[in-house]
């Protein structure tokens, strides 16, 4: 499957302009992080792409089709967890698959729910009620109703939110083996899941790409922008963008970002969170 | 027809269903054997005009019942679960139409439970079941009253869900509120002061043209609203 976003704006009824003439291209097999600060617009670019919203201006194709006569067949494709999401408490976990599958129309859908509750790891919650399970189980069905029906093209919007750091990396795993041979799209907040499994990383902040390319381009950007300093004074903070601040007992070691690195801070190999906050601070401060 | 079989397990496998059927029961019984069972009008119990009188007087019970079961899909908790089917390739009209009919299956098995209600209080108090002759009356009270609480309520509740709740108070108002006399069937003063005016006694049950057009009209507008309507969450939105 093959998504190209040209020149796509959009604005809200508020007037809040969520994206400004985006242009993107992905293509599978692939897994793609999104990141970006709150508001960046990343639920947007989601929402557009899941045709659940229209862009103001601009293009979406899907397999060289405008989007918007494509709607159904993509939707037939999708596999879509959104950030913010209900199910209904009333059924248990595999009544409501059961659910999800006749919306998407799969026939014989009994072994197709028992993979994808197999693969989120709810077998034991299986028969239970949804109005009795954790957040992080809820959150496994919202997971599991995304991959019913193997879709080809997978929109994850924040997926491990309240899930244990175990689970996290089993989901991690779950995505990047999806990925072998499909279209995953991963929104996150945690750099730690990006660096891990995606291939390719995009970064939105303000409503416009701030860079698109690979984890390793990522770091590669932020080289010499990186460093460490035993602080002396706090006058030594200004200009400096930190990123941790450990206490000891030689005194307060801090990491930090800059354009121009100040001569007390001793460089640093950038780790990705370094540079995702190099980026962003660097738009921030302009 | 899965759709339709899991929202009818929503809507009807649940404490809502099972207390509004005991409410209407117990307010049921209570009408049948304090009102009904004296006849209206100086007509019998079993005459079209008393039943019409039961009818009237738990119309606004199976009205917010109707509408109960509309909230299962108007609701705030459910626009949030519209977001993960809206993502799916379901042809919104189908699926509009399941919802809608597990809510009209819903709303007929509250009124089939009033009805059975009083199939059993005429059998058992006057061995009475030439229930033929009361169909007129239950088309007449209850349909259009109902059919148009789904569609008005579908698009209330669509347009904000809270709305919903207050259009429950709609035919508790109407019983309180002086209407014309072509609204009869809408306040209940239609089966205890039309047939008092045909000037016999036990009339046979019969409508003027005002009131049969008012319950057409309601009726019909019932039935476009649920059609033109789309149902809730569904659809792209364009700003």
């Amino acid at each position: 499957m093959e998504i190209k976003i040209e020149n796509v704006s959009m604005t809200y009824p508020s007037g809040k302009q969520a994206l400004k003439e985006l242009n993107l291209d992905l293509g599978s097999p692939s897994l793609i992080g999104l990141l970006g600060p709150n508001g960046a617009g990343k639920s947007t670019l989601m929402k557009l792409l899941s045709a659940a919203l229209m862009p103001a201006s601009g293009s979406i194709y899907v397999d060289g089709h405008p989007l918007s006569k494509m709607e159904r067949t993509l939707k037939a494709q999708l596999g879509y967890l959104p950030q913010d999401f209900g199910l209904f408490d009333e059924l248990t976990v595999t009544q409501f698959l059961d659910y999800m599958a006749a919306l998407k129309g799969l026939r014989r859908p009994k072994n197709a729910i028992r993979e994808v509750i197999r693969q989120v790891n709810l077998e034991e919650k299986a028969k239970a009620r949804i109005r009795t399970l954790s957040g992080g189980q809820r959150q496994r069905v919202g997971i599991a109703q995304a991959m019913l029906g193997n879709p080809s093209f997978l929109i994850f919007d924040e997926p491990t939110v309240g899930l244990d750091p175990e689970e996290r990396i089993h989901f991690r795993n779950l995505f990047s083996h999806a990925a072998q041979e499909r279209l995953v799209l991963l929104s996150t907040h945690i750099i730690e899941d990006v660096q891990s499994v995606c291939d390719q990383i995009v970064v939105i902040h303000q409503g416009s790409i701030l860079f698109s390319g690979t984890p390793a381009q990522m770091i590669q950007a932020a080289e010499g922008h990186v460093g460490v300093f035993w602080e002396q004074e706090a006058a030594w903070e200004e200009g400096l963008h930190i990123t941790a601040r450990v206490n000891t007992s030689q005194g307060i070691r801090c990491r930090a970002v800059a354009k121009e690195l100040p001569s007390f801070v001793q460089p640093e190999e950038p780790s990705l969170e370094d540079a995702y906050l190099y980026l962003i601070s660097g738009e921030v401060a302009q | 027809m899965k759709i339709y079989k899991y929202e009818c397990r929503r809507l009807l496998w649940n404490k809502f269903f099972f207390g509004i059927g005991l409410v209407l029961l117990f307010y049921g019984w209570q009408v049948l054997n304090r009102v009904t069972i004296l006849g209206v009008s100086r007509t019998a119990p079993f005459s079209p005009w008393s039943f019409g009188d039961y009818l009237s007087r738990i119309l606004p019970l199976l009205w917010a019942g109707a509408l109960f079961f509309l909230s299962f899909f108007t609701s705030v908790r459910a626009k949030r679960a519209d977001i993960l089917t809206d993502a799916t390739p379901v042809i919104p009209w189908k699926y509009g139409l399941a919802r809608c009919g597990a809510a009209m299956t819903g709303t007929g098995l509250l009124t089939l439970l009033c009805l059975g209600e009083a199939f059993v209080f005429y059998g058992w108090y006057f061995n009475w079941y030439q229930w033929e002759i009361l169909l007129p009356t239950v088309t007449a009270a209850l349909i259009p009253p109902l059919v148009l609480g789904l569609g008005s309520g579908w698009l209330l509740g669509r347009c904000r869900p809270w709305l919903l709740y207050v259009w429950m108070l709609f035919p508790f108002m109407c019983r309180v509120l002086p209407l014309p006399k072509a609204l009869g069937l809408w306040d209940g003063r239609f089966f205890t002061e039309y047939p008092q005016t045909l000037g016999i006694l036990d009339p046979v049950f019969s409508m003027p043209a005002s009131v049969i057009a008012v319950q057409l009209l309601a009726f019909a507008a019932g039935v476009l609203l649920l059609v033109f309507n789309r149902p809730a969450g569904r659809g792209t939105r364009r700003f």
